[in-house]
């Protein structure tokens, strides 16, 4: 047992471990790359009568995905995932500096406060939502009451609920790695700062926020790339005007029964944000 | 306390389980030597003692899994949702069902209640050699808010008042939008003239500006709550949110409108023929059908059931209209499969812009 075990981790023959990949890459090929080949496959495909899949082989999907039809949806997407990555960082970040500087023993009370609207499904997070929002909700309700309107306004299925929908789904997933980042920083780093001169405020420009900014990164990226791809939040949030790229690819397999374009559009997107990624890690990889 | 108290806000419950219900179909499928039917239905579409009823008869148990949308429940079929035996469909989504083969006919003659049927619900155009047996039937019309709205609204064409903006709601039905366009436009159904599908492109995005939402479901928990006061919605359904908001109400609107029957189709590989067939019969008989339209407040098409259902309800010209009203219903046209191309199409166009 153990000489198998020391085999397997290496020992001499250090071939041995690539064993160790077996597993994992066992999944990414029966969980990724055969699901991925397969969508590449159907994105070639033809959509025939009541949405059966016609195996010719073209590019006719790709085409129609350029349609100039799509440009808002498309436009409104980037709006909607840039905004929610700017305001999440605004709002994550200050949060994030506070747990690791300044929380002290509340911290872990207040990392898991963060967590738990995470835990729970965001389809009853919106839902829940919907109630506080709508016409007779809790908000209208509280608003009436303390004289700000005198009527209920409409807050519910417009583009501030769904940025707020979005905003308060994607944002600990800003404030976790904001927080990873902010951790690792020595404390010595600023203290030698003080001891330098700076005042806190140049001490956090020049040394904390600097950095932090491998945080601010990865953060912006998981909440960007995701929101691009968001369709429940616009789905129950957002009215007919929100209509997103999401909401576009669902819908092509749930209501327009074409899942061939569902899958160009699928592909499309998928090759934007690996695309994406790959140059950030080149751009990364030389600074 | 009948099952259709729950208004759609039960969906959410519902939604909340889904994810469960994988695990639980796989617990369940090791004693798949227990007499069970598997039966995929609409949300609030049957009485709330129908089905144990039948199981303490019959000694089957019946799986109930709901859907609030039936393209989405054809797209999940289609994709190859093994295990269920029966399934709700609309009469214009029968042809698709049958030339996609995921069907079996339901041998009618075998089932001791089929007499019971009115002879108008007897091979119908959408399916003439009866694989299907219909369940209940109903229309689209338009529902509002009597105590928000000044006028009680009598024309589609009041869904298209600049007056309502982001009061109203569309089901979010391409069969249901299209046609109502195409019949304010007095374009018939069978039409397959580009320029025909322009101007209703045209038509629904000159509405789209006032739409609050697109919904075929949701929407009624936003009647109910105020959050929109005019809606265009399946008969029964409103009738089941008035329940709880007794100022909802009903109207045809006077350009006519469309009927619509729901029928009971036994999906291609059950195996559970026999205790399908029994659950089909059951539903049939005239005590149960006419529960059934007591609790979901939609019409049953069975004419032994009649007298059974509710005085009020029978009486009622918006659940069963007046034979002048019939006579302005019609049945949605059956697309081929060009012309289904070009209503998705239209339809895709205006949820995208």
């Amino acid at each position: 047992m153990d000489r198998a075990l020391s085999w397997l981790l290496g020992g001499r023959r250090p071939l041995a471990s690539h064993l160790l990949l077996a597993p994992a890459a066992a999944w990414m090929i029966v969980f990724l790359v055969l699901p991925a080949a397969g969508l590449l496959l159907l994105s070639l495909a033809k959509n025939g009568p009541y949405g059966e899949i016609l195996w010719t082989l073209s590019l006719n999907n790709y085409r129609r995905a350029f349609d100039p039809k799509y440009l808002p949806v498309l436009l409104r997407t980037l709006g909607f995932a840039g905004g929610t990555t700017l305001l999440t960082l605004l709002l994550g970040y200050p949060l994030a500096y506070f747990l690791s500087f300044r929380a002290g023993r509340w911290r872990n009370a207040m990392l898991i406060g963060l967590m738990v609207p995470f835990w729970t499904s965001a389809l009853v997070a919106f839902y829940s939502w919907m109630i506080i929002l709508g016409k007779e909700g809790l908000l209208n309700a509280a608003l009436l009451r303390f004289g700000f309107i005198s009527a209920p306004i409409s807050i519910l299925y417009t583009s501030f609920s769904v940025l707020l929908g979005l905003v308060y789904f994607y944002l600990p997933f800003m404030v976790l790695p904001l927080y990873g980042s902010l951790e690792k920083i020595p404390r010595q780093y600023v203290e030698a700062a003080y001891d330098l001169g700076a005042d806190r405020w140049t001490a956090f420009r020049k040394v904390t926020l600097p950095l932090s900014l491998p945080g601010v990164i990865a953060g912006s990226l998981l909440t960007f790339v995701p929101c691009l791809g968001d369709f429940l939040t616009a789905e129950i949030l957002g009215g007919p005007r929100y209509y997103l790229l999401g909401n576009l690819i669902s819908n092509q397999f749930l209501m327009a029964q074409d899942w061939p374009f569902g899958a160009a559009l699928t592909c499309l997107l998928l090759t934007c944000l690996v695309g994406g990624l790959w140059l950030y890690r080149r751009w990364d990889d030389q600074a | 306390m009948m099952m259709t108290d729950a208004t759609r806000r039960d969906f959410l419950k519902i939604a909340v389980l889904a994810p469960l219900m994988p695990a639980l179909m796989a617990a369940c499928r090791r004693a798949d030597t227990r007499r069970v039917v598997n039966f995929y239905n609409w949300s609030n579409y049957i009485g709330k003692d129908t089905l144990p009823e039948f199981t303490r008869r019959a000694g089957v148990s019946v799986r109930y899994d709901l859907f609030a949308d039936e393209e989405e429940m054809f797209a999940k079929i289609r994709a190859g949702a093994r295990g269920y035996d029966l399934v709700v469909i609309g009469d214009y989504l029968i042809p698709r069902f049958k030339s996609l083969n995921l069907i079996d006919a339901v041998p009618s003659g075998t089932l001791k209640n089929m007499g019971n049927l009115a002879p108008r619900f007897r091979r119908p155009s959408y399916d003439p050699d009866e694989t299907t047996i219909p369940y209940l039937w109903g229309t689209t019309g338009i529902a509002y808010n009597r105590r928000k709205l000044a006028k009680q609204p009598s024309s589609w064409w009041d869904l298209w008042d600049p007056k309502y903006k982001d009061r109203i709601s569309m089901l979010d039905n391409v069969r249901d939008c299209v046609a109502v366009a195409m019949q304010l436009l007095r374009i018939p159904q069978t039409t397959r003239d580009p320029e025909d599908f322009r101007k209703v492109r045209e038509l629904l995005l000159r509405q789209k500006p006032l739409v609050r939402q697109y919904s075929s479901s949701s929407y009624l928990n936003s009647l109910v709550a105020g959050e929109i006061d005019l809606a265009m919605t399946w008969s029964g359904d409103l009738f089941q949110a008035a329940r709880d908001n007794p100022d909802l109400d009903y109207v045809l609107p006077k350009e006519g409108t469309y009927m619509w029957v729901d029928c009971l189709a036994m999906l291609r590989g059950s195996r559970h023929r026999e205790d399908t067939l029994r659950l089909i019969d059951y539903l049939l008989e005239p005590e149960v059908a006419g529960s059934i339209s007591n609790s979901v407040r939609y019409a049953t098409p069975n004419a032994k059931a009649f007298p059974l259902v509710e005085k009020a309800l029978r009486r009622d010209p918006r659940v069963y209209p007046t034979p002048q009203t019939m006579g302005q219903l019609q049945l949605h046209h059956i697309l081929d499969p060009e012309q289904s191309e070009m209503w998705n199409q239209v339809w895709a166009d205006v949820k995208v812009s």
